[in-house]
């Protein structure tokens, strides 16, 4: 109840980041979503939310991009490579990325690579390209390790980029659909709004979004990480039960 | 028709779910054997994390174990000294199997391993109860009288204690030994081990074979049990309500089975099984050779 309370303080303000000098700050941005918390529960298969804002003080929607960035809770991520050794494939070698998130989608109103220079892309993690790890392990190069990884995250749908896929409801409105599949990690995740003109970020917000579990979903998981050995014993018997059960049920007068 | 899991964090087609259990329990009534190296593949491919298919895994084997202990116990076909000779070494084996996992895992190639293991195990027991079958269907079908036991290689080992139910007399050190090797297998492979017990028990033990269903079930309840409570308490690995839909499925099939199975001769169960262990292998043996679409694969965890 705490934890909930604390939550919904920290949501009442969203949290303005990054404001670059900018010497006339005529454009602004303001970005709302849909919904700041996506419960989990048991007939869960995944949320869908809205992003929505205005830039204010637009002199005009040319040379503009807005890009709207929801990136999920960080993730240790090791990638292995198997090699062909005596005619069977073993795990040969590996390389483990911190800092990258677990989720990561993108929209944009036009191909990340024609709104800024892959300098300004990479500052701000805007383009799945762009996505680098805070620390590596690796013997080698670990460029392949690192394309692999981004390459299966997107093949889960974790990992996507719509480019293109703003909606302007006139000419300074906007909104799009995020997609959060099931397979997204609980935990906190932050959608960013950022507003580019001549490839340059000139107004950024941040708000937070919870992916939480919550009723009985919730308890199960609380149970097996903080009672474990009730959570065991609860499953062996919850096993004997219906095996004795079915073998009631089904007996066969002989 | 989804549902999600609270500790694997995914969500699932109950259905398939629910028939998976219901179609290894079915086996796992007909041949006395658990089921879990047949499941713990079939759950990953739905895509439910490797770790947690092991642990939960292990439930199931445990309820239709414990279904068809029940079913064997009415026909008075276990025998529980040897059940609880086996058990105590197979808890000793669980241990030492933890404790070797986690030193595999430190080494790396776990997973090689395993698979290596596997192929080689079920291969052997494949053949060798292939070959035992057809050759007793084959006498009996001639007219000529099933081959005469030959007394086991170990008779002259010490501490022999007498098996009343299954007419033996024997030493306990090979029993005690069998279980000490599944229980060990059973934490690093997350299986209950019947595929393996069971074989053991005819052809080292030489039980009769109507017995050794319902002595190896009550083992590996011993031991799926205590392995389940580790797994929890180790790796907090095992979903409860994954569990449940596969029990729920896995208790019928074992029922099924059962009847199936009491119908069927020895001989037939044998050759039946050795067919379903032979596929298993093959099917590990070609993900081993065959190349993989892609040969990098990536594991996530939280931070």
């Amino acid at each position: 109840m705490r934890r909930a309370l604390l939550a919904l303080a920290f949501l009442a303000l969203p949290v303005f980041l990054f404001l670059p000098a900018s010497p006339t700050r005529a454009d602004d941005i303001v970005s709302g979503i849909s919904q700041n918390v996506i419960q989990i529960k048991s007939n869960y298969t995944g949320s869908d939310i809205v992003v929505f804002g205005s830039v204010e003080n637009s002199r005009s929607s040319q040379g503009r991009d807005v890009v709207v960035v929801v990136r999920g809770p960080d993730a240790r991520m090791t990638v292995r490579r198997r090699d062909r050794i005596a005619g069977v494939w073993v795990n040969s070698d590996a390389a483990r990325f911190e800092g990258l998130p677990a989720y990561y989608y993108l929209a944009s109103t036009q191909p990340v690579d024609r709104i800024a220079p892959p300098a300004a892309l990479a500052r701000y993690g805007v383009g799945i390209r762009y996505l680098y790890p805070s620390a590596v392990g690796s013997h080698h190069d670990p460029h392949f390790f690192l394309e692999a990884a981004k390459r299966h995250l997107k093949q889960v749908g974790l990992y996507a980029e719509a480019p293109g896929d703003i909606d302007f409801q006139s000419e300074n409105l906007f909104s799009t659909h995020v997609p959060v599949p099931a397979a997204a990690p609980r935990g906190q995740y932050n959608v960013e709004v950022y507003l580019f003109r001549n490839g340059q970020v000139v107004s950024a917000q941040s708000t937070p979004l919870f992916v939480d579990a919550t009723g009985l979903e919730r308890q199960l998981y609380n149970l097996a990480h903080n009672a474990p050995l009730r959570y065991g014993l609860a499953c062996v018997f919850m096993a004997m039960l219906l095996g004795w059960i079915s073998s009631v049920l089904f007996r066969r007068p002989t | 028709m989804e549902i999600y899991l609270p500790v694997a964090e995914i969500s699932v087609n109950w259905i398939v779910i629910v028939g998976l259990g219901t179609l290894v329990g079915f086996l796992s009534g007909m041949f006395g054997v658990g089921g879990g190296f047949l499941l713990t593949p079939l759950l990953v491919f739905t895509g439910i994390p490797s770790g947690v298919a092991v642990a939960t895994t292990l439930s199931h084997v445990t309820a239709s174990s414990m279904s068809g202990a029940l079913a064997q116990w009415r026909k008075r076909a276990i025998d529980f000294p040897m059940a609880g000779v086996m058990l105590a070494g197979g808890l000793v084996g669980t241990g030492f199997g933890v404790w070797l996992f986690a030193l595999m895992r430190r080494q790396g190639q776990m997973d090689l391993i395993v698979a290596l293991s596997y192929v080689l195990l079920l291969g052997f027991i494949g053949a060798v109860m292939l070959r035992e079958s057809l050759a007793t269907l084959k006498a009996s079908r001639d007219g000529a009288a099933a081959h005469l036991l030959h007394r086991g290689w170990f008779q002259g080992l010490p501490f022999k204690m007498r098996f009343r139910q299954s007419r033996l007399y024997i030493s306990v050190i090979p029993p005690l030994a069998i279980g000490f090797a599944v229980g060990a297998m059973s934490a690093i492979m997350g299986i209950g081990g019947g595929f393996i017990i069971v074989p053991a028990m005819i052809y080292i033990l030489r039980m009769p074979t109507n017995m050794v269903m319902g002595t190896s079930l009550v083992q590996i309840i011993g031991v799926t049990a205590v392995t389940t409570i580790l797994q929890a308490t180790s790796n907090y690995a095992v979903d409860i309500v994954l569990a449940l839909l596969l029990v729920s499925g896995g208790v019928v099939g074992a029922q099924m089975g059962v009847r199936i199975g009491g119908k069927l001769r020895g001989e037939q169960i044998r050759l039946l099984m050795a067919l379903v262990v032979l596929a298993v292998c093959a099917g590990l043996l070609w993900q081993l050779v065959a190349r993989p679409s892609d040969v990098y694969s990536l594991t996530l965890e939280a931070p």
